[in-house]
């Protein structure tokens, strides 16, 4: 009875608060983001389901899950010192505990997480696109950075997964969901271009061409050509299109109404409503 | 288990502040309780990420080290020592 009425996929550049706070609301970054966040008012969700990434800071390499549900009354973040506001944000748990019950019985292993903060691939978006903190927020978490990584099949049927389960759910909530992350981006591997950083943009032309596979709704080739080796050719951080496929099986296979891209950063904006 | 080691150090290095304010005072000491091999150590203390990138530190958190110079290892000395990665080296 709930239902999925938009999808969302943007960015989480740990140093976009900074960017924007410096350069005001009239750069690129702070207009595209305002852009995602002026389709979230108008779709006005009751809660906002995100698709995210661990860089590491909410779980380590100990106990490392490949899909979990954060499931709580609240949530707190950045937790990795990125330079930005210290949010709270409510999570609605039950709403979680019900998804990962039902994902549980369709044959996903999802692990449960109950004490948890969050970090800048969950914070920054919300950052943009809610920064009162007013929409529930439900993390669900993929692992994109420690390789093997769950397959693109896997994470577009958890997605469709995700989306029955709110369609199970009694009360007529409506659920907007986000995939956070880029689609080129290597951090400190050899991939970096050479000079002083240790970041850098190897692929520009797969962020390209993912886009162009969305704009045509053509979600098959791009669950297809989303291998792991591919994503990574574009960068160690590349698996971060998984977070996107996901949300990519809760949306279903439509045309977005806008995408906003940012090819130098291997990574753009995108947005999806319909009715 | 002790790539995990390597691991655990640099992500210690953004989260534990006494750690990374040790590491800056006096870095063989700072380490000298973790259990590192003698090759781990010796790479952490002649900033050698390329062979602790071979090793299969993970590129994310070892690129923390170079927020604070970490075993003298800046951007440009990582940026440099990284593309170095496979090939032979002394």
């Amino acid at each position: 009875m709930a239902e999925i009425v938009a999808g969302f996929g943007m960015p989480h550049n740990p140093g976009a608060p900074a960017l924007v706070a410096r350069d005001g609301p009239q750069c690129e970054t702070a207009l595209y983001y305002a852009d995602m966040a002026k389709h979230i008012d108008a779709v006005a969700p009751d809660v906002l389901v995100i698709f995210t990434d661990d860089h590491f800071n909410t779980f380590f390499l100990d106990n490392f899950p490949t899909f979990a549900i954060g499931i709580a009354e609240a949530m707190a973040g950045p937790n990795d010192q990125t330079p930005m506001p210290h949010y709270n944000v409510a999570v609605p748990g039950a709403l979680a505990a019900h998804i990962r019950s039902s994902a549980i019985a369709g044959g996903f292993d999802i692990a449960l997480v109950q004490d948890f903060e969050v970090d800048h691939a969950v914070m920054v978006p919300l950052h943009f696109i809610t920064p009162q903190m007013k929409i529930p927020v439900l993390p669900i978490f993929i692992n994109c950075l420690a390789p093997p990584l769950p397959s693109a099949q896997r994470c577009y049927a958890l997605g469709e997964a995700v989306r029955a389960a709110i369609r199970e759910w009694p009360q007529p909530l409506r659920v907007a969901v986000i995939g956070s992350g880029s689609f080129s981006l290597e951090i400190g591997g050899p991939k970096i271009p050479p000079g002083e950083r240790i970041a850098g943009t190897p692929d520009p032309q797969w962020s390209q061409h993912v886009q162009d596979l969305l704009r045509e709704a053509r979600i098959d080739d791009l669950v297809a050509e989303a291998t792991t080796d591919r994503m990574l050719a574009a960068g160690n951080i590349g698996g971060e299109l998984l977070d996107w496929i996901a949300m990519l099986g809760a949306v279903g296979a439509r045309k977005p109404v806008t995408i906003l891209p940012q090819n130098d950063h291997g990574q753009a904006f995108v947005a999806w409503r319909w009715n | 288990m002790s790539v995990y080691a390597v691991n655990k150090l640099c992500h210690d290095a953004l989260h534990d502040l006494a750690f990374r304010e040790a590491v800056k005072r006096d870095p063989a000491a700072a380490i000298a309780s973790r259990d590192l091999t003698a090759g781990e150590r010796n790479a952490l203390l002649s900033g050698d990420v390329a062979r602790l990138y071979e090793m299969g530190c993970h590129p994310f958190l070892l690129a923390y080290l170079t927020r604070w110079d970490l075993f003298g290892i800046t951007g440009a000395a990582y940026n440099k020592r990284i593309h170095t990665v496979g090939e032979a080296r002394k």
